[in-house]
């Protein structure tokens, strides 16, 4: 028997030392609000959710997953193995000793790769501090099992040199056990039980859950202000947090330099918890950070300029779910955001200055902008829309949205209802009964004001008969379709650009000749990753017969336009805006046309100034095809061509 | 320095729903810095709108109740002068509303005291119960008036914001129901009339159509050009047309 047989010893420490280091943790998780948690499903569904849906997105980073599988499988294959060395009979197997030996130069290669990542010079978006430690402990351990494993496989040939590499190992290993209350081992415990306690199980696999989560309004208190006011299974998921800065790489605010870094926020509120004892901060500040005076602590407010996290943090974000996609550990940044913002709003009123009007106006008059509602539909006047009360039903209702009183998404609304009666859609819009659909007020924290907004809108709509909702704000689509089912409202809601392919597939639209434009399609949070809707909008783009052309962050990976979760309302400076960035990315496609198809993105990026691409909705591209097609069609005779009205 | 807070229930402007009016909501926040403990008062038969005010800040609200056509100068006047707060804070104008805008000044008339209006902040001095108040004045002026208290003032629009509205607070405050004296209903002090006379033309019309016109439905266009214009001459709304050249050549 050689040295190798202590190397179970020292798993067998290493476990307990971990669990002791991790029981610290969950003391302070066990202090957070209860939550529902599936526990059999989800053990159950941890090896999947771990091997398919996390090594997804682990693996967008190639060099990540080529780091992570050697250096966390040969870990686990290693320790495993090692224990093995226990049961009598195969402490002196030379074979099983060979198997760890494989298990410990997996790692080591995997724990090379790390240090790779980090020294000289570390990856900007991944955190120092303690973390730089890391690579030393794992190729410690790494390396020194590997010897002492292979030494004693083929007989341990040098016992005081299996001595050395048997301490060697129990350095690394006592060192990264130790790592795991405060350090980086911490997201292999607290990942792999978040994994198993997701507030969100139904994210996992093919499934996708972006709906606010709604509260009770007689709660003794309404939103989360200290860290136990969180349910506890969010307490684990912020310990989850790696701090690999993929969210900060993704994160828009960061990007234009507002005093927001996802990665910084997660692990704020990690310290938060345990309070002044945690250690230092190691990653990127917050951009332009603001100073505040607090040290955290499970009963101490999380938000304030004496607090752990300031206000203008909060504000920050546009809720466009970058962070949330890029999350390898799938922490939901988004919600704990919002209900941080619930508590500012609700019990403090610690809204930002420019955001007080328009609450006043959504609880006074159901518009932001204090527009009376009966205006909404008066850019239709002479279009001949049907007002739903005057016929009681419809196909499609056309649900206007906010974008009915901005000038600029009139001309798409416009351009929407004559390609809908060119294609004999059978239509109605609600007129004076349409309220706002509550978005603004729900990501501004006011869930108050929302639960009545929806209520208000859910029970007008429950006097028509309609099969689908049709409307081209995503914002409205999201709340409409997936955040009304928590107050009663189920709804088939289709997005204009959905609706328009389904026309053009169905031939009820032909279009003309090919449109000689170059086009890049900007996908809107709200449709892309809060709704999975990538498609449809190419696909009409590509119907149209205009040269399609993606920028660098598109699809799921898209990259905001700034005009979401009430940012544009809450106005925190940053060095530049997040819209001069997203149309500096569509201008580097050299194409002529930025197509949207969201009124935030058309008014934040018509905003930008310069010489910039055009920016057009889908439906207003599609129009101009269409029309395209009908002079097209016409008699050519002599006679100047004319425009077609329906 | 004890301060109330006389609240009214306001319309919203656009939806004519019950709030609180915003300056009155400014009101508070004035109110709350010279006294952390003041109180609201209001005299209505419903807290709609009023009920509101906990959401911006105010500790306590006390509503008088009396029934809707009463007028509250009585009931408010006999509550203040048993409580005599150092300073009243009212808005300055109605809101929408059965509010008129003259509570303020009624009640100083009945309780005699001093009202100062369209004040924009309010500071109490060290000795001797005076109060030192910024009065706003047209051009964006500003006059710094020292008076002795007890007194009412009313608050300008630029005064200090409000702070924002808070749901939880809202839903904590609670609304201190007492019965107000059953007063007489609110003296008459306006004759009701419509704001001007009917148009003459539109007399001569009503009277033509009590002769009972023709529906024609589904006419030619042109017909029905024809018919509205000759209709439109008939009421004088439009002049013949020989009649108008002859006015023309007149002034040449």
């Amino acid at each position: 028997m050689g040295a190798a047989a202590y190397l179970s010893w020292l798993v067998v420490a290493m476990i307990g030392i971990a669990i002791f280091q991790i029981a610290r943790r969950v003391l302070l998780w066990r202090r957070g609000r209860p939550a529902e948690v599936a526990w059999l499903a989800g053990l159950a569904a941890l090896p999947r959710r771990y091997l398919v849906d996390v090594h997804h997105v682990v693996n967008r980073d190639r060099g990540a997953s080529r780091m992570h599988v050697p250096v966390a499988g040969g870990l686990v294959a290693a320790c495993v193995l090692s224990l093995a060395g226990l049961i009598p009979a195969l402490t002196g197997s030379r074979p099983l000793w060979g198997l760890v030996f494989a298990g410990f130069s997996a790692m080591l290669i995997g724990a090379g790769l790390v240090t790779a990542r980090r020294y000289p010079h570390k990856l900007p978006r991944l955190s120092a501090g303690r973390y730089q430690r890391l690579p030393v402990l794992l190729l410690a351990f790494a390396a020194g099992g590997a010897f002492t494993a292979g030494l004693t496989s083929i007989g341990d040939p040098l016992p005081p040199l299996s001595i050395l590499t048997l301490f060697v190992a129990a350095l690394g290993g006592i060192g990264l056990a130790l790592e795991v209350a405060r350090g980086p081992m911490r997201h292999a415990l607290a990942g792999a039980f978040h994994l198993v306690a997701h507030p969100r199980p139904d994210r996992f696999g093919d499934g996708r859950d972006t709906a606010l989560r709604t509260i009770d309004l007689d709660a003794p208190k309404l939103g989360v202000e200290t860290p136990v006011d969180f349910p506890w299974n969010r307490l684990l998921g912020f310990d989850a947090c790696v701090q690999c800065g993929r969210c900060e790489a993704a994160c828009p605010a960061f990007a234009v330099g507002q005093p927001l870094s996802p990665k910084h926020l997660i692990a704020d509120l990690a310290r938060a918890q345990s309070g002044g004892d945690a250690p230092a901060y190691g990653g990127a500040p917050y951009p332009n950070a603001r100073s505040v005076g607090g040290t955290g602590g499970p009963d101490r407010p999380i938000i304030g300029e004496n607090a752990v996290i300031h206000p203008d943090t909060l504000w920050s974000c546009t809720t466009c779910r970058a962070c949330v996609e890029e999350c390898p550990m799938m922490i939901e940044h988004v919600d704990a955001i919002i209900d941080l913002r619930r508590f500012q709003t609700l019990e403090l009123g610690a809204v930002p200055a420019k955001a007080v009007d328009p609450l006043d106006n959504l609880r006074g008059c159901d518009e932001q902008n204090g527009q009376p509602l009966a205006a909404r539909a008066d850019f239709a006047a002479g279009m001949g829309v049907p007002v739903i009360r005057d016929i009681g039903e419809a196909d499609i209702l056309l649900w206007l949205g906010q974008g009915a009183y901005d000038l600029r998404y009139q001309r798409t609304l416009r351009a929407l209802i004559r390609l809908l009666q060119m294609a004999d859609v059978d239509f109605a819009i609600l007129g004076d009964e349409e309220r706002d659909c509550g978005d603004l007020a729900r990501r501004l924290g006011d869930e108050a004001t929302f639960q009545r907004l929806a209520l208000d809108n859910i029970a007008v709509l429950s006097g028509y008969r309609f099969k689908r909702i049709l409307t081209a704000d995503p914002h409205a689509l999201h709340v409409l379709r997936n955040e009304y089912q928590g107050h009663g409202g189920h709804y088939e809601v289709i997005h204009h650009a959905a609706l328009i392919a389904e026309l053009l597939e169905s031939g009820q639209l032909s279009v003309g000749a090919r449109q000689d434009l170059s086009v890049t399609y900007h996908d809107p949070c709200y449709l892309g990753r809060y709704n999975g809707e990538f498609d449809a909008p190419r696909a009409v783009l590509d119907w149209i017969g205009v040269e399609r052309r993606e920028m660098t962050r598109s699809g799921r990976r898209a990259m905001c336009c700034g005009g979401g979760g009430g940012a544009p309302v809450t106005d925190i400076p940053g060095d530049t805006r997040i819209p001069d960035l997203r149309m500096a990315q569509a201008k580097d496609t050299d194409a002529s046309i930025v197509a949207v198809a969201c009124p935030g993105c058309t008014a934040m990026l018509e905003g930008v100034v310069g010489e910039v691409p055009e920016v057009r909705d889908v439906a207003e591209l599609v129009l101009q095809a269409v029309e395209a097609g009908r002079v097209a069609a016409q008699p050519a005779a002599g006679s100047p061509p004319q425009r077609v009205t329906a | 320095m004890r301060v109330v807070v006389l609240l009214s229930a306001g319309r919203h402007p656009v939806s004519g729903r019950a709030i609180l009016p915003p300056l009155e909501a400014q009101a508070i926040a004035m109110a709350l810095a010279l006294d952390p403990h003041c109180y609201g008062l209001h005299a209505g038969c419903t807290p709609d709108g009023v009920a509101d005010a906990p959401g911006y800040g105010l500790p306590s609200l006390d509503l008088l109740t009396i029934d809707a056509d009463v007028d509250p100068v009585p009931a408010l006047a006999a509550d203040l002068s048993k409580r005599k707060p150092d300073l009243i804070v009212a808005g300055r104008r109605g809101q929408g509303g059965n509010d008129t805008g003259l509570l303020p000044y009624a009640l100083a008339e009945a309780l005699h005291l001093p009202l100062l209006n369209d004040i924009v902040s309010a500071a109490q001095e060290d000795s001797d119960g005076m109060g030192r108040f910024e009065q706003a004045l047209p051009k964006g002026a500003k006059r710094r008036v020292t008076m002795l208290l007890p007194a009412i003032v009313t608050v300008h629009p630029l005064a200090p914001a409000a702070a924002p509205f808070a749901y939880a607070k809202a839903r904590r405050g609670t609304i201190e129901f007492r019965e107000g004296p059953s007063g007489e209903a609110a003296p008459g002090l306006f004759e009701t009339r419509s704001r001007r006379a009917r148009p003459k033309l539109m007399r001569q019309a009503d009277a033509e159509s009590d002769g009972g016109g023709a529906a024609i439905i589904d006419p030619d266009p042109d017909d029905a050009a024809r018919m509205i214009v000759d209709y439109l001459e008939r009421l004088g709304v439009r002049r013949l047309r020989n009649e108008a050249s002859r006015t023309t050549d007149h002034r040449d």
